[in-house]
């Protein structure tokens, strides 16, 4: 008698300790997709704002042509990729032609201070910002899902969760790294 | 040890122990008014417990509203400011919370201030001194720091901070009014502990309340400026956010101990208040520490 009702009690202890561990994995995996998919909002806000911004320096800065395509080139390759690694090293290449860009605006103090502009600045900024703001988001996500997959107990309940380690979303670039807030 | 995650699991553990403290304290001054006051300390705490809940867990329910009629915070829409609701939603991306109501208040002195009883009903609001007088970088850390307090649900830690202290200040105020005019007849046939022994801890407790509640509220402080930095990684912008309100000597108009531990900067005077009873820890100890964050390349990754 008294041996069933322990047995019983250890029973439910062990189908609620499962459940709970069960739906911490999902939880986090959840998150995980939730975190690249506000990435991916993010990367296609700043594709919306290029041509836009492309064409008001255009306007000012007809001599530098190179640039130009090459931010062109790079918002076509971004805008197309789509496995995690394709898109982390496509955004990573239009960071860097945007920097270029706005380089060359330096040189045309007409152009930096036209009103259209300084507004372009403004919202490529905090574009910049929210995507290295969501990046690192996610990447603190797939830290605490991979931490939670790889230590006892919620690695035991792997395999029932199907749940695995994910990504990084690592740029290929040194200094964006380093310096997650651009200033323009 | 100066690196973000370091500091934000000392600062819970922190409160976590002065929360400790809080509820022996209320169950030491309940045990007091039992054992000396027999029938009327046992009829007393009931009454100071629900008084407090209603008072303090009224205001916690409507807090957002509340806090807007006191500072008189007019919120806004994202056309009356784009640049700061930029910064808001790049904040808001970085911590995963949702939008919080962006208000402004029509105050020359720099300060903002976080509220809401959960991050969906969340309120942070800047002085217009405070918009004045910040660059992007700083008004970035100034908001990360107030979605912190959002993060780390301070409304409702600092409404059961003020709970318990309101628990034993009503337990201490009641009884000694019983003491002052009816205690000794009771005293008389049933207890023999000299009157002494009772005053001294109705005088005390509810000082050590205050001081804990203080307590918790600088934890708190140093805690969202831990997390802060865990939302943008940017130290350097909140220190420097810091130093601008230090080298500040405006004071916020609409001033009041009541709201006082909602500002990211202590309305208060400094000079005012015992360093003991401040709301906020010194803004050159966090400045210091934030400092020490920068040199460590895990925040500033």
């Amino acid at each position: 008698m008294d041996i069933t009702v322990i047995a019983l009690a250890l029973i439910l202890f062990l189908v609620v300790f499962a459940i709970i561990q069960y739906n911490k994995l999902i939880r986090l995996n959840i998150q995980v997709d939730e975190g690249f998919s506000q990435i991916e909002v993010q990367l296609k806000r700043r594709a919306d704002l290029i041509p836009n911004l492309v064409e008001t320096v255009k306007g000012y800065a007809t001599q530098e042509r190179e640039v130009f395509e090459r931010v062109v080139k790079a918002r076509a390759a971004s805008t197309t990729a789509s496995t995690l690694p394709a898109v982390a090293a496509a955004d990573g290449a239009l960071t860097n032609a945007l920097r270029g860009l706005l380089a060359v605006a330096e040189a045309y103090p007409d152009l930096k201070s036209s009103t259209n502009f300084l507004q372009l600045q403004e919202e490529l900024a905090t574009t910049e910002n929210k995507v290295s703001f969501a990046r690192q988001f996610y990447n603190d996500t797939v830290r605490s899902l991979n931490t939670a997959v790889k230590t006892i107990p919620s690695s035991l309940f792997v395999g029932l969760a199907k749940v695995g380690e994910r990504e990084f979303y690592e740029v290929d670039d040194a200094s964006i790294r380093n310096a997650p807030n651009v200033k323009f | 040890m100066a690196d973000f995650r370091a500091l934000e699991s000392v600062n819970k553990r922190k409160t976590f122990y002065l929360l400790f403290f809080m509820a022996v304290l209320v169950w030491s001054i309940s045990y007091l008014a039992i054992t000396y006051f027999g029938g009327t300390g046992a009829g007393v705490i009931p009454l100071a417990v629900l008084i407090t809940l209603i008072s303090v867990w009224g205001s916690y329910f409507a807090s957002d509203k509340l806090v807007l009629k006191m500072t008189r915070a007019k919120v806004i829409r994202y056309e009356d400011n784009p640049n700061l609701f930029n910064v808001v939603n790049e904040v808001v991306i970085a911590s995963g919370l949702p939008m919080p109501k962006v208000a402004i208040v029509n105050d020359p002195a720099p300060n903002a201030f976080a509220t809401g009883r959960n991050p969906e009903n969340a309120l942070i609001a800047f002085t217009t001194g405070l918009l004045e007088s910040m660059d992007r970088d700083e008004l970035q850390g100034v908001t990360a720091h107030e979605m912190a307090h959002v993060a780390n649900r301070d409304t409702l830690v600092s409404a059961i901070a003020a709970t318990t202290a309101g628990i034993i200040a009503l337990i201490s105020d009641i009884l000694m009014r019983v003491l002052w005019f009816g205690g000794a007849r009771n005293r008389s046939h049933q207890n023999q502990m000299p009157i002494f022994l009772a005053i001294i801890p109705l005088i005390l407790a509810p000082i050590a309340a205050t001081l804990l509640r203080s307590a918790i509220s600088r934890r708190r402080e140093s805690l969202a400026d831990a997390t802060a930095v865990s939302f943008t990684r940017n130290p350097a912008g909140l220190r420097s956010a810091l130093e601008v309100l230090a080298r500040d000597n405006t004071v916020v108009e609409a001033r009041s101990s009541a709201v006082a531990h909602f500002y990211i900067e202590s309305p208060l005077d400094a000079s005012a208040a015992s360093k003991l009873f401040a709301t906020h820890p010194p803004i050159q100890e966090r400045i210091e520490t934030l400092r020490k964050m920068e040199a460590n390349p895990l925040s500033s990754n």
